[in-house]
Protein backbone atom coordinates (compact mmCIF):
# COMPACT_ATOMS: atom_id res chain seq x y z
CA UNK A 1 0.00 0.00 0.00
CA UNK A 2 1.22 3.39 -1.15
CA UNK A 3 1.73 4.89 2.12
CA UNK A 4 3.79 2.45 3.37
CA UNK A 5 6.06 2.42 0.87
CA UNK A 6 9.64 4.43 0.41
CA UNK A 7 9.06 4.65 -3.45
CA UNK A 8 6.98 7.50 -3.59
CA UNK A 9 9.09 9.43 -1.70
CA UNK A 10 9.49 12.25 -4.15
CA UNK A 11 6.17 12.51 -4.72
CA UNK A 12 6.29 13.61 -1.37
CA UNK A 13 9.01 15.85 -0.76
CA UNK A 14 6.98 17.72 -3.60
CA UNK A 15 3.79 18.04 -1.39
CA UNK A 16 6.08 19.25 1.74
CA UNK A 17 6.95 22.59 -0.23
CA UNK A 18 3.18 23.61 0.22
CA UNK A 19 2.66 22.52 3.27
CA UNK A 20 5.69 23.29 5.22
CA UNK A 21 4.61 27.07 3.47
CA UNK A 22 1.56 26.32 5.46
CA UNK A 23 2.41 25.37 8.74
CA UNK A 24 5.03 28.52 8.74
CA UNK A 25 1.79 30.59 7.93
CA UNK A 26 0.45 28.91 10.77
CA UNK A 27 3.15 29.75 13.41
CA UNK A 28 3.48 32.83 12.53
CA UNK A 29 -0.08 33.02 13.69
CA UNK A 30 1.18 32.07 17.06
CA UNK A 31 1.80 35.22 18.22
CA UNK A 32 2.59 34.12 21.99
CA UNK A 33 -0.55 33.33 22.97
CA UNK A 34 0.19 30.12 25.10
CA UNK A 35 -1.18 31.11 28.40
CA UNK A 36 -4.76 32.36 27.61
CA UNK A 37 -6.28 29.28 26.89
CA UNK A 38 -8.15 28.91 30.27
CA UNK A 39 -12.38 29.32 29.50
CA UNK A 40 -14.27 30.00 32.33
CA UNK A 41 -17.75 28.48 33.14
CA UNK A 42 -20.57 30.32 34.49
CA UNK A 43 -23.97 28.45 35.74
CA UNK A 44 -26.95 29.90 35.26
CA UNK A 45 -29.14 30.06 38.34
CA UNK A 46 -32.71 31.16 37.41
CA UNK A 47 -35.72 32.58 39.37
CA UNK A 48 -39.07 33.41 39.12
CA UNK A 49 -41.72 36.25 40.48
CA UNK A 50 -44.50 38.12 39.28
CA UNK A 51 -44.52 41.96 38.48
CA UNK A 52 -46.91 44.60 37.95
CA UNK A 53 -46.39 45.99 34.13
CA UNK A 54 -46.43 49.72 34.68
CA UNK A 55 -42.78 49.90 34.48
CA UNK A 56 -40.73 48.58 31.63
CA UNK A 57 -37.47 47.65 33.97
CA UNK A 58 -37.86 47.08 37.32
CA UNK A 59 -34.65 46.84 39.69
CA UNK A 60 -34.36 45.90 42.96
CA UNK A 61 -31.27 45.55 45.32
CA UNK A 62 -29.53 44.21 42.89
CA UNK A 63 -26.03 43.11 43.45
CA UNK A 64 -23.40 41.67 41.39
CA UNK A 65 -20.14 40.59 42.44
CA UNK A 66 -17.06 39.81 40.20
CA UNK A 67 -14.51 36.69 41.48
CA UNK A 68 -12.92 38.92 44.27
CA UNK A 69 -14.60 42.24 43.13
CA UNK A 70 -18.38 43.61 44.08
CA UNK A 71 -19.21 46.00 41.12
CA UNK A 72 -23.17 46.33 42.10
CA UNK A 73 -23.32 46.74 45.26
CA UNK A 74 -27.31 47.53 46.13
CA UNK A 75 -28.82 48.91 43.32
CA UNK A 76 -32.41 49.82 42.61
CA UNK A 77 -34.64 52.07 40.28
CA UNK A 78 -37.66 51.61 37.10
CA UNK A 79 -37.36 52.80 33.81
CA UNK A 80 -40.79 53.93 32.63
CA UNK A 81 -42.47 52.60 28.86
CA UNK A 82 -41.35 55.67 26.36
CA UNK A 83 -38.83 57.37 28.93
CA UNK A 84 -34.98 58.16 27.97
CA UNK A 85 -33.13 56.96 31.25
CA UNK A 86 -29.65 57.78 31.75
CA UNK A 87 -27.13 56.13 33.98
CA UNK A 88 -24.83 58.71 34.53
CA UNK A 89 -21.54 57.59 36.44
CA UNK A 90 -17.66 57.68 35.95
CA UNK A 91 -15.15 55.13 34.79
CA UNK A 92 -16.01 51.79 36.27
CA UNK A 93 -18.53 52.44 38.76
CA UNK A 94 -20.58 49.50 37.18
CA UNK A 95 -22.60 50.75 34.18
CA UNK A 96 -21.52 48.18 31.29
CA UNK A 97 -22.20 45.53 34.29
CA UNK A 98 -26.09 46.83 34.33
CA UNK A 99 -26.34 47.13 31.31
CA UNK A 100 -25.18 43.61 30.78
CA UNK A 101 -27.11 42.02 33.50
CA UNK A 102 -30.29 44.27 32.07
CA UNK A 103 -29.74 42.42 28.26
CA UNK A 104 -29.12 38.92 29.41
CA UNK A 105 -25.25 38.44 29.16
CA UNK A 106 -24.48 38.31 32.67
CA UNK A 107 -26.18 36.41 35.79
CA UNK A 108 -26.71 39.09 38.87
CA UNK A 109 -25.56 37.64 42.34
CA UNK A 110 -28.80 38.41 44.34
CA UNK A 111 -31.46 41.62 44.04
CA UNK A 112 -34.38 41.49 41.64
CA UNK A 113 -34.41 42.22 37.79
CA UNK A 114 -37.35 42.18 34.94
CA UNK A 115 -37.78 43.49 31.81
CA UNK A 116 -41.09 43.70 30.07
CA UNK A 117 -42.08 42.14 33.56
CA UNK A 118 -39.63 38.78 34.03
CA UNK A 119 -35.87 38.31 34.36
CA UNK A 120 -34.16 38.48 31.40
CA UNK A 121 -31.82 35.53 30.98
CA UNK A 122 -34.97 33.54 32.04
CA UNK A 123 -36.86 34.80 28.61
CA UNK A 124 -33.70 34.89 26.80
CA UNK A 125 -35.41 32.23 24.12
CA UNK A 126 -38.99 33.64 24.43
CA UNK A 127 -38.82 36.56 22.00
CA UNK A 128 -36.85 39.05 24.55
CA UNK A 129 -33.66 39.28 22.50
CA UNK A 130 -35.96 40.74 19.73
CA UNK A 131 -37.44 43.56 21.37
CA UNK A 132 -34.44 44.58 22.91
CA UNK A 133 -31.63 46.82 20.75
CA UNK A 134 -28.23 46.68 22.26
CA UNK A 135 -24.87 49.03 21.67
CA UNK A 136 -22.32 47.91 23.70
CA UNK A 137 -18.84 49.87 23.75
CA UNK A 138 -17.52 46.02 22.48
CA UNK A 139 -19.84 44.90 20.12
CA UNK A 140 -17.90 44.05 16.90
CA UNK A 141 -18.88 44.34 12.98
CA UNK A 142 -17.43 42.32 10.04
CA UNK A 143 -14.63 43.87 9.60
CA UNK A 144 -14.06 42.02 5.87
CA UNK A 145 -18.12 42.86 4.94
CA UNK A 146 -19.77 46.24 3.55
CA UNK A 147 -21.37 48.36 5.67
CA UNK A 148 -24.85 47.04 3.82
CA UNK A 149 -23.25 43.23 3.94
CA UNK A 150 -23.20 43.78 7.66
CA UNK A 151 -27.01 45.34 8.23
CA UNK A 152 -28.33 42.44 6.12
CA UNK A 153 -27.31 39.54 8.27
CA UNK A 154 -28.87 41.41 11.12
CA UNK A 155 -32.46 41.69 8.66
CA UNK A 156 -32.36 38.02 8.04
CA UNK A 157 -31.75 37.50 11.64
CA UNK A 158 -34.61 39.92 12.84
CA UNK A 159 -36.89 38.89 9.40
CA UNK A 160 -37.07 42.88 8.49
CA UNK A 161 -36.62 43.04 5.30
CA UNK A 162 -33.89 44.75 3.39
CA UNK A 163 -35.10 47.80 2.11
CA UNK A 164 -35.20 49.20 5.78
CA UNK A 165 -31.43 49.20 5.47
CA UNK A 166 -31.53 52.46 3.43
CA UNK A 167 -33.28 54.35 5.93
CA UNK A 168 -32.24 53.14 9.08
CA UNK A 169 -28.12 53.91 7.43
CA UNK A 170 -29.86 57.44 6.50
CA UNK A 171 -31.07 57.85 10.14
CA UNK A 172 -27.27 57.25 11.16
CA UNK A 173 -25.55 59.86 8.63
CA UNK A 174 -23.90 56.61 7.02
CA UNK A 175 -26.25 56.67 3.98
CA UNK A 176 -23.27 57.46 1.97
CA UNK A 177 -21.00 54.23 3.18
CA UNK A 178 -23.34 51.35 2.30
CA UNK A 179 -20.54 49.45 0.54
CA UNK A 180 -17.62 50.31 2.29
CA UNK A 181 -16.15 47.55 3.68
CA UNK A 182 -15.96 48.16 7.63
CA UNK A 183 -12.67 47.89 8.07
CA UNK A 184 -12.00 50.94 6.72
CA UNK A 185 -14.21 53.36 8.63
CA UNK A 186 -13.30 55.43 11.15
CA UNK A 187 -14.08 54.57 14.57
CA UNK A 188 -17.11 57.18 14.60
CA UNK A 189 -18.48 56.07 11.65
CA UNK A 190 -18.06 52.15 13.28
CA UNK A 191 -20.13 53.44 16.07
CA UNK A 192 -22.44 54.88 14.40
CA UNK A 193 -23.34 51.87 12.22
CA UNK A 194 -23.70 49.75 15.48
CA UNK A 195 -26.49 51.76 16.60
CA UNK A 196 -27.86 51.29 12.78
CA UNK A 197 -27.79 47.32 13.59
CA UNK A 198 -29.26 48.15 17.43
CA UNK A 199 -31.97 49.93 15.55
CA UNK A 200 -33.02 47.67 12.45
CA UNK A 201 -35.85 46.42 14.18
CA UNK A 202 -37.31 48.29 16.13
CA UNK A 203 -37.20 47.46 19.52
CA UNK A 204 -39.30 48.34 22.45
CA UNK A 205 -36.19 49.16 24.43
CA UNK A 206 -32.85 50.56 23.02
CA UNK A 207 -30.08 49.89 25.18
CA UNK A 208 -26.71 52.65 24.51
CA UNK A 209 -23.71 52.16 26.88
CA UNK A 210 -21.74 54.76 25.66
CA UNK A 211 -22.91 55.77 22.54
CA UNK A 212 -21.59 58.94 21.28
CA UNK A 213 -18.05 58.61 23.27
CA UNK A 214 -16.09 58.49 20.20
CA UNK A 215 -18.18 60.97 17.95
CA UNK A 216 -17.52 64.68 16.92
CA UNK A 217 -19.98 67.56 18.10
CA UNK A 218 -21.95 67.49 14.51
CA UNK A 219 -22.46 63.73 14.75
CA UNK A 220 -23.13 63.61 18.44
CA UNK A 221 -26.22 65.84 17.52
CA UNK A 222 -27.05 63.79 14.54
CA UNK A 223 -27.46 60.47 17.06
CA UNK A 224 -29.13 62.65 19.65
CA UNK A 225 -31.93 63.84 16.84
CA UNK A 226 -31.63 60.12 16.14
CA UNK A 227 -32.52 59.15 19.66
CA UNK A 228 -35.26 61.66 20.19
CA UNK A 229 -37.11 60.53 17.14
CA UNK A 230 -37.16 57.14 17.93
CA UNK A 231 -38.18 58.19 21.68
CA UNK A 232 -40.82 60.03 19.79
CA UNK A 233 -42.11 57.05 17.48
CA UNK A 234 -42.42 55.07 21.63
CA UNK A 235 -38.88 53.52 21.75
CA UNK A 236 -37.92 53.47 25.22
CA UNK A 237 -34.20 54.76 25.74
CA UNK A 238 -31.79 53.33 28.74
CA UNK A 239 -28.54 55.29 28.07
CA UNK A 240 -25.18 55.11 30.01
CA UNK A 241 -22.55 58.00 29.58
CA UNK A 242 -19.94 60.18 31.35
CA UNK A 243 -20.60 62.83 29.34
CA UNK A 244 -23.07 65.20 31.59
CA UNK A 245 -24.07 67.23 28.82
CA UNK A 246 -25.38 64.34 26.57
CA UNK A 247 -27.13 63.20 30.06
CA UNK A 248 -28.88 66.75 30.30
CA UNK A 249 -29.76 67.10 26.75
CA UNK A 250 -31.36 63.88 26.17
CA UNK A 251 -32.94 62.18 29.57
CA UNK A 252 -35.99 62.35 30.76
CA UNK A 253 -34.61 61.01 33.80
CA UNK A 254 -30.96 60.05 35.35
CA UNK A 255 -29.03 57.83 37.98
CA UNK A 256 -25.88 59.02 39.25
CA UNK A 257 -23.70 55.95 39.50
CA UNK A 258 -20.63 55.73 42.09
CA UNK A 259 -19.06 52.89 43.12
CA UNK A 260 -21.71 50.28 42.26
CA UNK A 261 -24.23 52.58 43.97
CA UNK A 262 -26.72 55.28 43.03
CA UNK A 263 -26.11 58.09 44.96
CA UNK A 264 -29.11 60.38 43.29
CA UNK A 265 -32.11 59.97 40.57
CA UNK A 266 -34.34 62.59 38.95
CA UNK A 267 -35.03 64.65 36.61
CA UNK A 268 -31.77 66.87 35.34
CA UNK A 269 -33.54 70.29 35.61
CA UNK A 270 -34.72 69.16 39.93
CA UNK A 271 -31.84 67.84 40.19
CA UNK A 272 -30.17 71.31 39.26
CA UNK A 273 -32.73 72.94 41.49
CA UNK A 274 -32.32 70.68 44.50
CA UNK A 275 -28.73 71.24 44.36
CA UNK A 276 -28.22 74.83 42.97
CA UNK A 277 -27.23 77.65 45.70
CA UNK A 278 -29.81 79.85 43.90
CA UNK A 279 -27.72 82.50 43.81
CA UNK A 280 -27.77 85.19 40.53
CA UNK A 281 -24.94 86.15 38.64
CA UNK A 282 -24.70 89.68 36.92
CA UNK A 283 -22.38 90.99 34.55
CA UNK A 284 -22.08 94.67 34.04
CA UNK A 285 -18.74 96.70 32.42
CA UNK A 286 -16.88 96.05 36.05
CA UNK A 287 -16.62 92.61 36.29
CA UNK A 288 -19.28 89.71 37.31
CA UNK A 289 -21.01 90.09 40.69
CA UNK A 290 -23.01 87.52 42.48
CA UNK A 291 -25.77 88.29 44.11
CA UNK A 292 -28.00 86.09 46.55
CA UNK A 293 -32.40 85.70 45.88
CA UNK A 294 -33.48 87.80 48.81
CA UNK A 295 -34.04 91.64 49.41
CA UNK A 296 -30.75 92.91 49.15
CA UNK A 297 -29.77 90.69 45.81
CA UNK A 298 -33.59 92.17 44.47
CA UNK A 299 -32.38 95.45 45.14
CA UNK A 300 -28.69 95.40 43.54
CA UNK A 301 -30.32 93.97 40.57
CA UNK A 302 -32.67 96.68 40.31
CA UNK A 303 -29.99 99.57 40.86
CA UNK A 304 -28.25 97.96 38.49
CA UNK A 305 -30.80 97.94 35.80
CA UNK A 306 -32.08 101.73 36.76
CA UNK A 307 -28.70 102.85 35.75
CA UNK A 308 -28.71 101.18 32.65
CA UNK A 309 -25.19 98.67 33.77
CA UNK A 310 -26.56 95.23 33.44
CA UNK A 311 -25.05 93.53 30.91
CA UNK A 312 -26.15 89.89 31.41
CA UNK A 313 -27.90 87.81 33.73
CA UNK A 314 -27.30 84.22 34.70
CA UNK A 315 -29.37 82.12 37.39
CA UNK A 316 -26.30 79.77 38.96
CA UNK A 317 -27.84 76.59 38.37
CA UNK A 318 -25.36 73.68 38.68
CA UNK A 319 -24.35 71.30 36.15
CA UNK A 320 -24.63 67.74 36.26
CA UNK A 321 -21.14 67.19 36.53
CA UNK A 322 -20.79 69.88 39.56
CA UNK A 323 -23.73 68.21 41.11
CA UNK A 324 -22.06 65.06 40.73
CA UNK A 325 -18.73 66.32 42.33
CA UNK A 326 -21.01 67.70 45.08
CA UNK A 327 -23.04 64.56 45.60
CA UNK A 328 -19.83 61.78 45.54
CA UNK A 329 -17.30 63.64 46.07
CA UNK A 330 -15.40 62.86 42.79
CA UNK A 331 -15.80 64.16 39.43
CA UNK A 332 -17.19 62.01 36.28
CA UNK A 333 -14.49 61.11 34.07
CA UNK B 1 -34.16 23.83 20.54
CA UNK B 2 -35.83 25.55 17.51
CA UNK B 3 -33.83 26.37 14.18
CA UNK B 4 -35.05 28.97 11.76
CA UNK B 5 -34.30 28.48 7.92
CA UNK B 6 -34.20 32.07 7.59
CA UNK B 7 -31.96 32.53 10.28
CA UNK B 8 -29.76 29.68 8.98
CA UNK B 9 -29.79 31.14 5.35
CA UNK B 10 -28.78 34.70 6.16
CA UNK B 11 -25.82 33.05 8.37
CA UNK B 12 -24.51 30.77 5.45
CA UNK B 13 -24.43 33.98 3.44
CA UNK B 14 -22.79 35.65 5.29
CA UNK B 15 -20.04 33.24 6.09
CA UNK B 16 -19.66 32.58 2.12
CA UNK B 17 -19.05 36.13 1.32
CA UNK B 18 -16.62 36.79 4.73
CA UNK B 19 -14.47 33.80 3.62
CA UNK B 20 -14.28 34.72 0.06
CA UNK B 21 -12.56 37.89 1.44
CA UNK B 22 -10.42 36.32 3.82
CA UNK B 23 -7.37 35.38 3.09
CA UNK B 24 -5.95 32.95 5.61
CA UNK B 25 -8.86 30.87 4.21
CA UNK B 26 -8.12 31.23 0.75
CA UNK B 27 -4.63 30.33 1.64
CA UNK B 28 -5.50 27.22 3.06
CA UNK B 29 -7.91 26.35 -0.20
CA UNK B 30 -5.26 26.94 -2.33
CA UNK B 31 -2.29 24.16 -0.50
CA UNK B 32 -4.67 21.56 -1.68
CA UNK B 33 -5.24 23.10 -5.04
CA UNK B 34 -1.63 23.86 -5.20
CA UNK B 35 -0.87 20.04 -4.36
CA UNK B 36 -2.62 18.84 -7.15
CA UNK B 37 -0.79 20.79 -9.69
CA UNK B 38 2.43 20.23 -8.40
CA UNK B 39 1.58 15.96 -7.75
CA UNK B 40 -0.09 15.35 -11.60
CA UNK B 41 2.07 13.38 -13.45
CA UNK B 42 5.04 12.79 -11.27
CA UNK B 43 3.90 9.71 -10.22
CA UNK B 44 6.04 6.83 -11.57
CA UNK B 45 4.37 4.26 -10.04
CA UNK B 46 0.66 2.88 -9.35
CA UNK B 47 0.51 3.91 -5.48
CA UNK B 48 2.11 7.14 -6.74
CA UNK B 49 -0.92 7.41 -8.76
CA UNK B 50 -2.79 7.03 -5.86
CA UNK B 51 -1.31 9.49 -3.47
CA UNK B 52 -1.40 12.21 -6.21
CA UNK B 53 -4.98 11.86 -6.45
CA UNK B 54 -6.15 10.99 -2.64
CA UNK B 55 -3.11 13.28 -0.88
CA UNK B 56 -4.81 16.37 -2.24
CA UNK B 57 -8.15 14.93 -0.99
CA UNK B 58 -7.12 14.69 2.00
CA UNK B 59 -5.37 17.61 2.62
CA UNK B 60 -8.26 19.56 1.47
CA UNK B 61 -10.63 18.14 3.96
CA UNK B 62 -7.99 18.78 7.10
CA UNK B 63 -6.96 22.14 6.13
CA UNK B 64 -10.22 23.38 4.67
CA UNK B 65 -12.50 21.12 7.10
CA UNK B 66 -11.06 21.69 10.21
CA UNK B 67 -8.63 24.85 10.51
CA UNK B 68 -11.30 26.86 8.41
CA UNK B 69 -13.94 25.89 10.34
CA UNK B 70 -12.04 26.71 13.59
CA UNK B 71 -10.60 29.87 12.55
CA UNK B 72 -14.44 31.05 11.56
CA UNK B 73 -15.40 30.28 14.85
CA UNK B 74 -12.32 31.78 17.14
CA UNK B 75 -12.90 35.19 15.05
CA UNK B 76 -16.20 35.04 16.10
CA UNK B 77 -15.25 35.43 19.55
CA UNK B 78 -12.35 37.34 18.99
CA UNK B 79 -13.79 40.21 17.23
CA UNK B 80 -17.03 40.60 19.36
CA UNK B 81 -18.70 39.52 16.50
CA UNK B 82 -20.23 36.49 18.33
CA UNK B 83 -21.28 39.11 21.11
CA UNK B 84 -23.57 40.89 18.49
CA UNK B 85 -25.12 37.66 17.02
CA UNK B 86 -26.30 36.02 20.81
CA UNK B 87 -27.80 39.57 21.37
CA UNK B 88 -30.17 38.96 18.27
CA UNK B 89 -32.56 35.74 17.85
CA UNK B 90 -29.57 33.59 16.68
CA UNK B 91 -29.28 30.68 19.06
CA UNK B 92 -25.85 29.05 19.38
CA UNK B 93 -26.79 26.51 17.48
CA UNK B 94 -27.53 28.11 14.38
CA UNK B 95 -24.14 29.88 14.39
CA UNK B 96 -22.43 26.63 14.34
CA UNK B 97 -24.76 24.88 11.79
CA UNK B 98 -24.42 27.60 9.02
CA UNK B 99 -20.46 27.76 9.57
CA UNK B 100 -20.46 23.92 9.07
CA UNK B 101 -23.01 23.85 6.31
CA UNK B 102 -20.14 26.93 4.61
CA UNK B 103 -17.04 24.74 5.53
CA UNK B 104 -18.80 21.87 3.93
CA UNK B 105 -19.70 23.58 0.89
CA UNK B 106 -16.33 25.46 0.59
CA UNK B 107 -14.27 21.80 1.57
CA UNK B 108 -16.79 20.24 -1.72
CA UNK B 109 -15.57 22.96 -4.10
CA UNK B 110 -12.04 22.25 -3.32
CA UNK B 111 -11.64 18.80 -3.85
CA UNK B 112 -14.19 19.15 -7.30
CA UNK B 113 -11.22 21.49 -8.67
CA UNK B 114 -8.36 19.46 -7.01
CA UNK B 115 -9.84 16.07 -8.70
CA UNK B 116 -10.47 18.21 -12.22
CA UNK B 117 -6.39 18.45 -11.68
CA UNK B 118 -5.41 15.37 -10.64
CA UNK B 119 -7.99 13.09 -12.73
CA UNK B 120 -10.23 10.65 -11.17
CA UNK B 121 -8.69 7.05 -11.10
CA UNK B 122 -11.48 4.70 -11.79
CA UNK B 123 -13.31 3.84 -8.75
CA UNK B 124 -16.83 3.88 -7.07
CA UNK B 125 -18.48 7.03 -6.73
CA UNK B 126 -20.50 5.36 -4.07
CA UNK B 127 -17.50 4.55 -1.68
CA UNK B 128 -15.73 8.01 -2.59
CA UNK B 129 -18.45 9.50 -0.89
CA UNK B 130 -18.51 7.74 1.53
CA UNK B 131 -14.91 8.14 2.48
CA UNK B 132 -15.00 11.93 2.06
CA UNK B 133 -18.15 12.76 4.09
CA UNK B 134 -16.90 10.68 6.85
CA UNK B 135 -13.46 12.32 7.11
CA UNK B 136 -15.15 15.72 6.12
CA UNK B 137 -17.56 14.77 9.56
CA UNK B 138 -14.26 13.81 11.82
CA UNK B 139 -12.33 17.09 10.64
CA UNK B 140 -15.02 19.09 11.17
CA UNK B 141 -16.08 18.16 14.52
CA UNK B 142 -12.23 18.62 15.72
CA UNK B 143 -12.50 21.82 13.29
CA UNK B 144 -15.65 22.72 15.48
CA UNK B 145 -13.96 21.67 18.86
CA UNK B 146 -10.18 23.78 18.13
CA UNK B 147 -12.75 26.82 17.64
CA UNK B 148 -14.80 26.25 20.62
CA UNK B 149 -11.61 26.11 23.07
CA UNK B 150 -9.51 28.80 21.27
CA UNK B 151 -10.72 32.40 22.03
CA UNK B 152 -8.73 33.99 19.45
CA UNK B 153 -7.61 33.03 15.67
CA UNK B 154 -4.17 32.92 16.68
CA UNK B 155 -4.85 30.41 19.74
CA UNK B 156 -6.42 28.17 16.74
CA UNK B 157 -2.89 27.52 15.67
CA UNK B 158 -1.96 27.18 19.32
CA UNK B 159 -4.70 24.47 19.82
CA UNK B 160 -4.60 23.10 15.82
CA UNK B 161 -1.12 22.75 14.87
CA UNK B 162 -0.38 19.65 16.41
CA UNK B 163 -3.86 17.62 14.92
CA UNK B 164 -2.99 18.76 11.78
CA UNK B 165 0.58 17.75 11.72
CA UNK B 166 -0.46 14.55 12.85
CA UNK B 167 -3.44 13.88 10.57
CA UNK B 168 -1.15 15.29 7.55
CA UNK B 169 2.37 14.17 8.13
CA UNK B 170 1.15 10.81 9.66
CA UNK B 171 0.16 9.04 6.47
CA UNK B 172 3.00 10.43 4.73
CA UNK B 173 6.06 10.21 6.51
CA UNK B 174 5.46 8.21 9.96
CA UNK B 175 4.97 4.89 8.05
CA UNK B 176 8.89 5.34 6.69
CA UNK B 177 9.80 5.42 10.22
CA UNK B 178 11.27 2.23 12.04
CA UNK B 179 9.21 1.88 14.87
CA UNK B 180 6.68 -0.47 15.39
CA UNK B 181 4.24 1.99 17.98
CA UNK B 182 5.05 4.67 15.31
CA UNK B 183 3.42 2.38 12.72
CA UNK B 184 0.73 1.45 14.61
CA UNK B 185 -0.29 4.65 15.57
CA UNK B 186 -0.30 6.06 11.94
CA UNK B 187 -2.47 3.26 11.38
CA UNK B 188 -5.40 4.51 13.46
CA UNK B 189 -5.31 7.65 11.80
CA UNK B 190 -8.42 8.47 10.25
CA UNK B 191 -6.13 10.09 7.54
CA UNK B 192 -4.18 6.77 7.37
CA UNK B 193 -7.27 5.22 6.64
CA UNK B 194 -9.12 7.34 4.12
CA UNK B 195 -6.17 7.07 2.01
CA UNK B 196 -5.40 3.11 2.46
CA UNK B 197 -9.18 2.63 1.93
CA UNK B 198 -9.35 4.19 -1.29
CA UNK B 199 -6.18 2.77 -2.57
CA UNK B 200 -7.41 -0.79 -1.62
CA UNK B 201 -10.95 -0.02 -3.26
CA UNK B 202 -9.20 1.16 -6.83
CA UNK B 203 -6.75 -1.48 -6.28
CA UNK B 204 -9.82 -4.13 -6.76
CA UNK B 205 -10.79 -4.38 -3.19
CA UNK B 206 -14.59 -4.76 -2.00
CA UNK B 207 -16.28 -4.22 1.04
CA UNK B 208 -14.83 -7.03 2.59
CA UNK B 209 -11.00 -5.53 1.68
CA UNK B 210 -12.06 -1.86 2.81
CA UNK B 211 -13.80 -2.79 5.64
CA UNK B 212 -11.09 -2.25 8.06
CA UNK B 213 -10.80 1.18 7.17
CA UNK B 214 -14.49 1.71 6.62
CA UNK B 215 -14.46 0.63 10.63
CA UNK B 216 -11.97 2.56 11.17
CA UNK B 217 -13.27 5.79 10.25
CA UNK B 218 -16.98 4.90 11.58
CA UNK B 219 -15.18 5.11 15.19
CA UNK B 220 -13.52 7.77 14.69
CA UNK B 221 -16.80 9.54 13.27
CA UNK B 222 -18.94 9.06 16.13
CA UNK B 223 -15.92 9.91 18.65
CA UNK B 224 -15.67 12.83 16.86
CA UNK B 225 -19.18 13.75 16.88
CA UNK B 226 -19.52 12.81 21.02
CA UNK B 227 -16.26 14.65 21.69
CA UNK B 228 -17.95 18.25 20.17
CA UNK B 229 -21.39 17.58 21.55
CA UNK B 230 -18.97 17.44 25.10
CA UNK B 231 -17.12 20.46 24.53
CA UNK B 232 -20.35 22.26 23.16
CA UNK B 233 -21.66 21.86 26.01
CA UNK B 234 -19.02 22.97 28.73
CA UNK B 235 -17.83 25.45 26.84
CA UNK B 236 -20.64 27.75 26.64
CA UNK B 237 -20.68 29.40 23.11
CA UNK B 238 -23.39 32.07 23.79
CA UNK B 239 -22.15 33.15 27.34
N1 LIG C 1 -15.46 40.43 33.87
C1 LIG C 1 -15.07 41.10 34.97
N2 LIG C 1 -14.37 40.48 35.94
C2 LIG C 1 -14.00 41.14 37.05
N3 LIG C 1 -14.28 42.42 37.30
C3 LIG C 1 -14.98 43.11 36.40
C4 LIG C 1 -15.42 42.48 35.18
N4 LIG C 1 -16.10 43.40 34.46
C5 LIG C 1 -16.08 44.54 35.19
N5 LIG C 1 -15.42 44.37 36.36
C6 LIG C 1 -15.23 45.39 37.41
O1 LIG C 1 -16.49 45.88 37.79
C7 LIG C 1 -16.46 47.27 37.99
C8 LIG C 1 -17.52 47.94 37.13
O2 LIG C 1 -17.17 47.76 35.77
P1 LIG C 1 -18.07 48.31 34.57
O3 LIG C 1 -17.47 47.81 33.31
O4 LIG C 1 -19.48 47.96 34.82
O5 LIG C 1 -17.84 49.88 34.70
P2 LIG C 1 -18.33 51.06 33.73
O6 LIG C 1 -19.13 51.99 34.58
O7 LIG C 1 -18.98 50.51 32.54
O8 LIG C 1 -16.97 51.76 33.35
P3 LIG C 1 -16.53 52.47 31.95
O9 LIG C 1 -17.09 53.86 31.98
O10 LIG C 1 -15.05 52.49 32.03
O11 LIG C 1 -17.04 51.64 30.82
C9 LIG C 1 -15.06 47.71 37.64
O12 LIG C 1 -14.36 47.91 38.85
C10 LIG C 1 -14.45 46.58 36.89
O13 LIG C 1 -13.09 46.45 37.20
MG1 LIG D 1 -18.54 50.57 30.46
Amino acid sequence: MSARKPDSFNLKMTYFIPLTAQFMGDLLCLRGNFGKLAVSLRKATKRQWVTAMESIIEVENLQKSYKNKQALKNVSFRVRRGEIFGFLGPSGSGKTTTVKILTSQLQHTSGRVSVFGADPLRNRRAGFLSRIGVLTDNSGMYDRLTVYDNLKLFCGLYGVPDKEIGPVLASVNMAADQSTPVQKLSKGMKQRITLARAILHRPEILFLDEPTSALDPVNMGQIHDTLRRLNREGTTIFLTTHNMQEAETLCDRVAFLNNGEISALDTPLELRLQHGDRTITVTTSRGKEIVSQDEAGARRISELMARGELLAIHSNEPTLGDIFVKITGRGLE
Amino acid sequence: MSLSLHRLLAIISKEWKDSIKNPQILLMAGIPILMAILGKGRAQTAEGAMDVFTMPLMVAIVTVGAFAQALMISEEKEKNTLRALMLSPASPMEVLLGKSVMTAAFTVIVIFICTQITGIPDLHFGFLILFVLMMLIISMAFGTVIGLISRTASETSIVGLPVLLIFIFGPMFGSGIDSAVVVKIVEMLPSYQFMLGLSDHVNGGGLEEVKGSLLNLVIWTAAAIVLTFIIYRSKSFDK
